[in-house]
């Protein structure tokens, strides 16, 4: 049992970025403020990164870091494009509650 | 929202975990040394002392604690540092699967750039939000809780059956072998493989930035597209750098 504890292998970091993407998702889930869900897809981005980098590590494959990498890109201009379109709702409506925007939606 | 006695229940677990570790490594590292990794075993994450799993064990309460701390807050700076935490122990856990380039990206993309334009965008519309909690559709919600806790269980199992490589005797070499086990994440394996296998990827990296930096522009930019006549019935925001031409 307690080498659970003291034996850390490659599972423990899985299981760790699985814990730190239900957490993420809980935020995207739940909360009404968009910069809030935001910040949750990025916690859910780095929690990927993570198993992509312990699988990298398991199988001693250097393409890993390479995927990371596009990923740390993709993560950043996401933000970029995320937030702008937030400032832009946040200038017309006064507002980024999720709940509230459902102009799309009827 | 997290009750005031939550800081310090959550206090008292980091607190009783540090000394569910600590003692019985410390014993444990005293009386035996090093131990010595079994035979056949894995390449293993790192080499599998006491100090090593605590390291492990506290990063992970802290990346797990800073999450949940950014999920919970009401308040939206203390959301971004605590996203900032998660980020940074992250970054120390990139180093433990010895990937020490992405581990130095990973503070100055997302704990630099990210974080400073979350700020500022909080800078921008500081609002107070009234209702923090979306309760609607609690059916709904409660059935997707579950099914994501049933998924988790799930999950769980199979990561945990993971195991390193079997038949890796010969330690951190890649199939084709050509990987020196110092170099393994090293900037020069990072860009080696960046340049010769992903050389497209890389260069998608560019096109992805360069599109993501005239979206972002385009959609933001004061009085462009559908949102010209609200902004302009909306109050000061932006109104100073509108362009004269838009």
């Amino acid at each position: 049992m307690s080498d659970i504890f003291f034996h850390i292998t490659i599972s423990h970091f899985l299981i760790l970025a699985a814990v730190l993407f239900a957490i993420g998702m809980v935020g995207v889930l739940v909360r009404r403020n968009a910069l809030i869900v935001m910040m949750s897809i990025e916690i859910m981005l780095t929690a990927g990164i993570l198993t992509i980098l312990a699988f990298a590590r398991l199988h001693g494959d250097m393409g890993g870091h390479a995927f990371a990498l596009v990923l740390i890109a993709i993560a950043a201009a996401e933000a970029a494009v995320g937030l702008a379109i937030i400032v832009a709702v946040f200038r017309s409506k006064r507002h980024v509650d999720l709940e509230r925007l459902h102009h799309l939606r009827d | 929202m997290i009750p005031r006695s939550g800081y310090s229940a959550i206090a008292a677990l980091c607190g009783a975990v540090l000394v569910f570790f600590l003692a019985p490594g410390a014993a444990a590292a005293a009386e035996s040394g090093p131990p010595a990794p079994p035979p056949g075993a894995p390449e293993g994450a790192l080499g599998n002392t006491a100090a090593v799993a605590l390291l492990f064990w506290v990063l992970a309460l802290a990346t797990v604690a800073g999450a949940v701390f950014v999920i919970t807050r009401r308040n939206m700076v203390a959301g971004v540092m605590g996203l900032v935490f998660t980020f940074f122990a992250v970054a120390v856990l990139y180093a433990m699967l010895y990937a020490h380039f992405l581990a130095v990206l990973q503070v100055l993309v997302y704990a630099g750039a990210i974080m400073v334009l979350f700020v500022f965008v909080i800078m921008i519309l500081n609002k107070p939000e009234d209702e923090p909690w979306a309760l609607t559709g609690l059916v709904g919600k409660a059935i997707a809780g579950l099914a994501l806790l049933y998924f988790l269980m799930r999950l769980g199992g199979v990561l945990w059956g993971v195991r390193e490589k079997p038949a890796a005797s010969g330690a951190e070499l890649s199939p084709g072998g050509t990987i020196q086990s110092g170099d393994f994440g090293s900037l020069a394996e990072v860009g080696r493989v960046l340049f010769s296998d992903y050389v497209f990827a890389f260069e998608a990296i560019a096109l992805i930035l360069l599109s993501a930096v005239v979206g972002a522009i385009t959609i933001a930019r004061p009085g462009s597209g559908s949102s010209s006549q609200d902004a302009d019935e909306g109050a000061a925001v932006g109104d100073g750098e509108r362009a004269p031409d838009a």
